[in-house]
């Protein structure tokens, strides 16, 4: 396989476990999600895949092409981190040039690509611009062009969308898509979970420095989300609540509630209980974001809950 | 070392295009010559105040000291012992004194005063030796000739014994201006240096950049680009100062600089150099902003300044415990060996323990420096506090 591989990583600082027993992948041409509460141990473990920190135990590997190597090569990492920032004084094309460099690039190549990239950002005026004229989403943009131009075969996006407008966003979101789909292995952290949702083939979540969840996103879903019926009507809710197959329910309004089903119960199932005389307008069936699932997972509901046990 | 040599190139383009250092550039010699000129002009132009004293005169010495006086010191005979006190404080002179037989006798006199002047107090002081002097030997009833064979100052001709102990004053000059020019070059381009490093931090820019090279090529890095830049600093003034003070000064600077020892003064001095910056930039890694209260790591800056604690004593006593101690101790040894090298001939096992000592410290700085680096520029937010940084230091190497 191509693309990252971490192997029961771990970092202690004093004595605390900051990252404990973690184990990954992320392949190539798929965008990985890396999700937790803050503190969780997130960028721990991204410093530790950039070689930025050495983690106490484990291995991390990286396979290009058919070439495996111990950790990822510096030169083939693109890296935009979670507290980011660019020189004030800098002019925007001196930095892009400066930053491309360093992961060897040549000043001409490094010109060229940065031209087509703020093009597409629509950034090209600013080309000469120092940075400190710029606004921050389009300082935002400048930093993620860089973290990309030497065309990295593994792309770590740490909160790329924080202060992004909805606008910018979606640009983002094209281009991280498209990175992914031209061969690079993508490991994305971010609060934002409906995006998380859009992008990622496969999501990892982490805790307090352990593995809490990790697969692909409709497997999570199946594990974790119990169904939702959102019922409209005046019917008497009480009857349905009642019924075995559903574990409680909530009057969002007078004639609006939600009812959640037990674990492991298809809607199908819990359709078929439905009396014919029920006064039912509308009713859908959902699966729980993964924002909710998230939360549960932040408040510590899955352990106490007795979730981890029974996967 | 190729990624050190980008980073270097990188910190020097970002100075050399930045309007603060341009302007510091021109404007410093136009401030060092402000500075330098000035209060010498103050000095010519600053008149000394003149004093009056009163003077009753019973030995007739008066027309003589009067003769001997500096134009601000002015003698004026008053007639009455009675009333001179009282027309000193009328006429506000700043006082009156007695010169009668009691004075020959004793060798003592009472100068009363208005206002303490204590200028004119020793100008007073030395005639009034001279005039006691005289006065004694005429009681004595010595010839004149006999007296000035008496009284005749002692000559001293200081001839050096080797050619090799002369102390050599081009060698000094030279070697005080580089001594000079190398703490210049740590103040400056060390303050700089911190601050690029705090910068870095500040704007969030470790993080991006150590995901493409090590920390200690980034710190490395970092301190050859601000030795080049200090190097372009003194090269620059240099063009410009030099040939002024040949000019003005006529000065043989060629014939000096082959009279010095170049290269233990370019290996003390570049040591020196990189102690303080690896001292300083480590020291800037883990500050949020220089002006932050309780900032005590902003107080490393003062460390070079030890050097000129010892100036003193090594100056009166080049040979002395005080000066040994100082040129072998690390932190001082770059400025004060090469002080001591130029007044004394040092001995060699001293050369070469000193030498020793300042490149085993620097190693040692620098690892740990490198360390507190590395830590340092990927903690964010807040200064760290020593505490921390002793902390960081026992990490074990990951």
């Amino acid at each position: 396989m191509d693309g990252l591989e971490v192997r029961n990583i771990r970092k202690v600082y004093g004595a605390v476990p900051v990252v404990d027993n973690v184990s990954f992948q992320a392949k190539k041409g798929q965008i990985m999600g890396i999700l937790g509460p803050n503190g969780a141990g997130k960028t721990t473990t991204i410093r530790m895949i950039m070689g930025i920190t050495a983690p106490d135990s484990g291995e991390i590997w990286f396979t290009n092409e058919g070439t495996k190597t111990s950790g990822v090569p510096r030169s083939t990492v693109g890296y935009l981190p979670e507290e980011r920032g660019l020189y004030k004084e800098a002019k925007v094309m001196n930095i892009l040039q400066f930053l491309a460099g360093l992961k060897g690039v040549g000043r001409s190549t490094a010109k060229k690509r940065a031209l087509e990239w703020l093009k597409k950002f629509d950034l090209e005026e600013q080309a000469n611009a120092k940075i400190e004229q710029l606004s921050k989403g389009m300082a935002q943009k400048v930093q993620f062009i860089a973290s990309i131009l030497h065309e990295p075969k593994f792309i770590v996006l740490d909160e790329p969308f924080s202060g992004l407008d909805p606008v910018s966003q979606d640009l983002f979101k094209a281009a991280i898509r498209n990175l992914a789909s031209e061969g690079a292995a993508v490991l994305l952290s971010s609060h934002q979970m409906n995006i998380v949702e859009e992008l990622c083939d496969e999501i990892f979540l982490i805790d307090k420095g352990q593995e809490v969840v990790y697969g692909d996103l409709q497997s999570i879903k199946e594990q974790y989300g119990n169904y939702r019926v959102h019922i409209l009507g005046n019917g008497d809710i009480q009857t349905l609540a009642s019924s075995p197959l559903v574990e409680s329910f909530e009057q969002l309004t007078d004639t609006r509630s939600v009812l959640i089903l037990k674990d492991k119960v298809q809607p199908a199932e819990f359709l078929r209980t439905i009396p014919a005389e029920a006064d039912i307008k509308e009713l859908s069936v959902t699966r729980p974001s993964l924002h909710d699932i998230f939360v549960k997972i932040a408040k510590g509901g899955l352990k106490d809950e007795g979730y981890l046990e029974n996967r | 070392m190729k990624d050190t040599w980008k980073i270097a190139k990188w910190e020097v383009m970002r100075n050399l295009t930045n309007k603060q250092f341009i302007i510091g550039l021109l404007l410093t010699p136009v401030i060092m010559v402000v500075f330098g000129g000035l209060p010498v002009l103050l000095q010519r132009w600053n008149e000394p105040a003149v004093v009056t004293y009163y003077v009753v005169d019973e030995l007739g010495v008066l027309p003589s000291l009067k003769a001997q006086t500096p134009d601000n010191v002015i003698l004026e005979e008053y007639a009455e012992k009675e009333s001179i006190e009282k027309a000193v404080q009328e006429n506000k002179a700043a006082g009156y004194f007695l010169l009668d037989s009691g004075f020959v006798n004793t060798g003592q006199i009472e100068l009363k005063y208005n206002e303490r002047n204590n200028e004119s107090i020793t100008v007073i002081r030395t005639l009034l030796t001279r005039t006691l002097q005289n006065q004694r030997i005429q009681m004595a009833q010595i010839a004149p000739e006999q007296v000035a064979y008496l009284t005749a100052p002692a000559e001293v001709i200081s001839v050096p014994i080797s050619e090799a102990d002369e102390p050599e004053a081009m060698e000094m000059l030279v070697s005080t201006v580089f001594v000079v020019l190398i703490f210049f070059l740590i103040f400056t381009s060390g303050t700089m240096l911190m601050q690029s490093a705090l910068q870095e931090r500040r704007d969030r820019m470790a993080e991006v950049v150590l995901s493409s090279i090590l920390p200690s090529q980034l710190m490395q890095g970092k301190i050859l680009g601000h030795f080049l830049l200090g190097m372009i600093q003194l090269v620059f003034w240099l063009i410009i100062g030099l040939p002024l003070v040949i000019y003005f000064i006529d000065f043989p600077v060629w014939e000096a600089i082959s009279a010095t020892n170049i290269p233990l003064l370019l290996f003390f001095g570049l040591l020196g150099y990189l102690l303080f910056s690896a001292l300083f930039v480590s020291m800037g890694a883990t500050m949020e902003d220089l002006q932050s209260a309780g900032n005590s790591q902003g107080l490393v800056i003062m460390i070079p300044m030890m050097s000129f604690l010892f100036l003193g004593p090594v100056m009166s006593n080049p040979d002395g415990t005080i000066a040994v101690f100082a040129s072998l101790f690390p932190f001082t040894s770059p400025a004060i060996m090469i002080i001591r090298n130029a007044m004394t001939k040092v001995p060699g096992w001293q050369m070469l323990v000193s030498a020793i000592l300042l490149l085993i410290t620097t190693w040692v700085i620098s690892k740990l420096a490198a360390k507190i680096f590395r830590i340092g520029m990927l903690m964010y937010g807040k200064t760290a506090t020593i505490g921390e940084i002793v902390k960081w230091v026992r990490y074990k190497e990951s």
